[in-house]
């Protein structure tokens, strides 16, 4: 007989579909969740760390619990017996702190019982079977997401190798001139930091980064934007893909005040290529597809999951509509999501993915 | 929240149920139907502005989006009411619209993102819940609406021009006047459920008499030149609001008596400009609220509360009265709160010591309340007599 859940993934995409499923009636003891780090934050507190992220680009709804409300701006409010969190929010102004945010994160694990779900175990391998899923050994579950995290840290190929690379993900300080390649969130975070820190900034680019609060427009996040999106074919639909992954960053002088001074003290520079500064920083992100990610590549691989261009394709609850039926589902969660999802690597993705497994198990569960 | 257009009929649906129960339950409490219609105007206007503006001009809508948009429902709202003749009177209205709306702020922000998981991914989309809800609404508004269509009192419009009276109303109706609509001689109203609107009177004993009956509206109504009383009440309960009652006729005419209705549901005198007279306003073992207005020139007292009365003379205005300004007498119990008298002259011809020009007295083992009234160039300010009292605030 199958156990009832499992997620593939330890991180923050998995902790919310573990917080999603306890809301939805699950115990701990129904959800196995296999991970490397009984901290579904680790990995994200280490790369906010090493960009020295203090605020977050989310907003008040950017936290793992499964409800929305309350938020994040009314637990400030509460905690600073202010209402100006709340006046903030309703303008869509309220970032919380990456403390707020990380705090919030162990008081939900505390409280949705994540460490009696999680078991330390790495999944390399999904397999189908009658019933469910058999992983790697582990057992066999009747519904399983799969929440990897994403696949590895990207670097330009021209960089690979090369001793002066870092990447903004990992830890580093500042040398008397950097360039940072990229011109995304991260990166912008890289240019303010190195010019706090004194260095002179060369900001390496081919595009210039689009300005917008979060990383998508926001009808994306909800079905008035994904019901048009979820109508395109696939080779529409990667051409909307590409275009989403641009980079971009919020508006605003907290934003564009130091790196204009600096601009004007002749510290910050743009170019299109890196040219010999002492330290290069590499903005770049995370290697995109799912070829990048073993477990992926193999479901692929071994059972015909159907592709298009570097995504699997995905129906729009995020499952994987060969491997899923009435009796079991495949789903995935976080950046390999999508397809269905476009801002799926974020909090609100997370959920969405985390909401559509919830309702396949519950369907299962009352048939 | 970028909402679908379904998301925001769902919601907004979802948000008008409690709001529109209790206007039911107003409507059934009070034996008045502007709640009703009044949450039956909100949605219509809610629902048309869903359905042609914002879902096709509102992308996203950020939380702060709700309170201008708040306002400009409650314009189009008003501006509906007024031309239906929504009998609802401002500041409930007010109340009950900004109930509603700050319910629905509750149930969008916090109870349905709460109550349903993927409510913020739905654009607020209610599920298979939506047309439940919508046709919960439908039902309840309809039933209120079958109910209302057969209880309501008739409208019987008076055309514009001079008909003779007395025009005696003894059944439940609206007598609605044309522009230009007078009556010569007086209108009596004996039927509970009656409103007079918009109608001049001129002439009669009484301008208008109300004699035992309820819930008896009389709105915007005009009387000039009655020989005994302006707007006469016995054992009725009335709302008088925004009347003109000018120079009543006769030597012991006055404006509006409301007399011997002190077991019944009080009785409201507001916005009215009463010139002339014995008394501008009187009241006799009754149960009232005066306020808000305008009294002038009287020859024997601007405002009474007497023979046991009990009530609120509050936000008065009364000029030149002769002998003495408010009067509460009689064992009366009067709240005599924000008035302003001034000019009462003292009535020396009577020889009548408590009539020396006060503003204010309290006679004859009535307690009088006084709190933040101006007296201004009165002979003199406030008296108590006869083992009456007065106890003064601010």
């Amino acid at each position: 007989m199958p156990e009832p859940c499992a997620i593939v993934g330890g991180g923050l995409a998995g902790f919310v579909a573990h917080a999603t499923l306890r809301k939805g009636g699950l115990s701990p003891a129904e959800i196995a969740v296999f991970g490397a780090d009984p901290d579904p934050a680790a990995v994200w507190r280490g790369r906010a760390a090493a960009i020295r992220q203090r605020r977050m680009r989310s907003e008040s709804d950017g936290h793992c619990a499964p409800t929305s409300f309350p938020g994040l701006a009314v637990r400030a409010a509460r905690r600073r017996r202010s209402l100006l969190p709340l006046v903030q929010t309703a303008c869509d102004r309220f970032h919380p702190t990456v403390a707020e945010f990380l705090e919030h994160v162990e008081e939900l694990r505390a409280a949705t019982g994540w460490n009696e779900s999680f078991r330390a175990a790495r999944i390399r391998r999904v397999r189908p079977v009658d019933d469910g899923f058999e992983l790697d050994g582990h057992g066999v579950f009747r519904h399983v997401l799969l929440a990897p995290g994403h696949p590895g840290l990207a670097f330009p190929a021209e960089l690979e190798g090369d001793s002066r690379a870092v990447h903004a993900y990992e830890p580093h300080e500042y040398a008397d001139r950097v360039e940072v390649v990229g011109a995304g969130m991260a990166a912008a975070t890289e240019w303010l930091n190195a010019l706090a820190a004194g260095s002179a900034v060369v900001s390496v680019r081919r595009r210039e980064p689009q300005r917008r609060p979060l990383n998508l427009p926001r009808e994306l996040f909800t079905r008035r934007g994904l019901a048009a999106y979820h109508r395109t074919g696939p080779a529409e639909r990667v051409e909307l893909l590409r275009g989403y992954g641009a980079p971009s960053y919020p508006r605003g002088h907290d934003w564009d005040g130091p790196v204009e001074e600096a601009r004007r003290e002749g510290r910050f520079t743009v170019a299109a290529w890196p040219n010999g500064a002492e330290q290069v920083i590499c903005a770049t992100g995370f290697k995109r597809g799912f070829r990048h990610d073993d477990l992926l590549a193999a479901l692929v691989a071994e059972h015909g999951v159907e592709t298009a261009g570097r995504w699997i394709v995905l129906a729009p609850d995020a499952t994987v509509p060969a491997l899923t039926d009435t009796e079991r589902t495949l789903a995935l969660a976080g950046a390999p999501g999508q397809w269905a999802f476009p801002a799926a690597d974020t909090l609100v993705g997370a959920k969405y993915a985390a909401r559509g497994f919830l309702r396949r198990v519950q369907a299962w569960r009352t048939r | 929240m970028a909402y679908t257009l379904r998301g925001r009929l769902d919601s907004r649906l979802a948000a008008v149920l409690a709001p529109l129960a209790a206007a039911c339950v107003l409507a059934l409490a009070l034996h008045v139907w502007w709640p009703v219609e009044l949450a039956a105007i909100m949605i219509a206007v809610g629902v048309l502005l869903d359905l042609t503006v914002y879902h096709r001009f509102i992308a996203y809508q950020p939380a702060w989006a709700a309170l201008p948009l708040g306002l400009l429902e409650l314009g189009a709202v008003m501006g509906l009411a007024i031309p239906l003749n929504v009998d609802a009177p401002l500041v409930p209205a007010l109340a009950f619209y900004w109930g509603a709306w700050l319910l629905a702020q509750a149930l969008g922000h916090a109870v349905l993102p709460l109550a349903r998981l993927s409510y913020g991914d739905d654009g607020g989309q209610l599920g298979r819940a939506g047309p439940g809800i919508a046709v919960a609404g439908l039902v309840v508004l309809a039933a209120a609406g079958g109910v209302a269509w057969a209880t309501q009192p008739p409208i019987v419009r008076l055309a514009a021009g001079v008909h003779d009276g007395p025009l005696v109303v003894d059944t439940p109706q609206r007598l609605y006047g044309e522009p230009g609509a007078v009556v010569r001689g007086g209108i009596v109203v004996t039927a509970d459920d009656v409103t007079v609107r918009d109608v001049a009177v001129l002439g009669g004993a009484h301008g208008i008499e109300v004699d035992g009956a309820e819930r008896v509206l009389l709105e915007r109504v005009s009387v000039l030149g009655a020989t005994l009383d302006g707007i006469n009440v016995r054992r009725s309960t009335v709302t008088i609001r925004d009347c003109v009652v000018t120079e009543p006729a006769g030597t012991h005419a006055q404006g509006i008596d409301i007399s011997f209705g002190f077991d019944l549901a009080p009785s409201t005198i507001e916005g009215c400009t009463v010139t002339g007279g014995m008394e501008g306003i009187v009241t006799h073992f009754a149960h009232v609220r005066v306020r808000d207005n305008r009294v002038s020139d009287t020859s024997l007292r601007g405002i009474t509360l007497t023979e046991m009365s009990m009530g609120k003379v509050e936000d008065n205005e009364v000029a030149g009265a002769l002998g003495v300004g408010i009067f509460c007498g009689d064992y009366s119990h009067c709240s005599i709160e924000g008035n302003t008298v001034v000019g009462t002259r003292p009535d020396l011809a009577s020889g009548d010591r408590t009539r020396l020009g006060f503003g204010i007295v309290s006679h004859y083992g009535a307690h009088a309340e006084l709190d933040g009234n101006r007296l201004e160039g009165n002979a003199r300010p406030v008296a108590s007599f006869l083992r009456a009292t007065v106890e003064a605030g601010s």
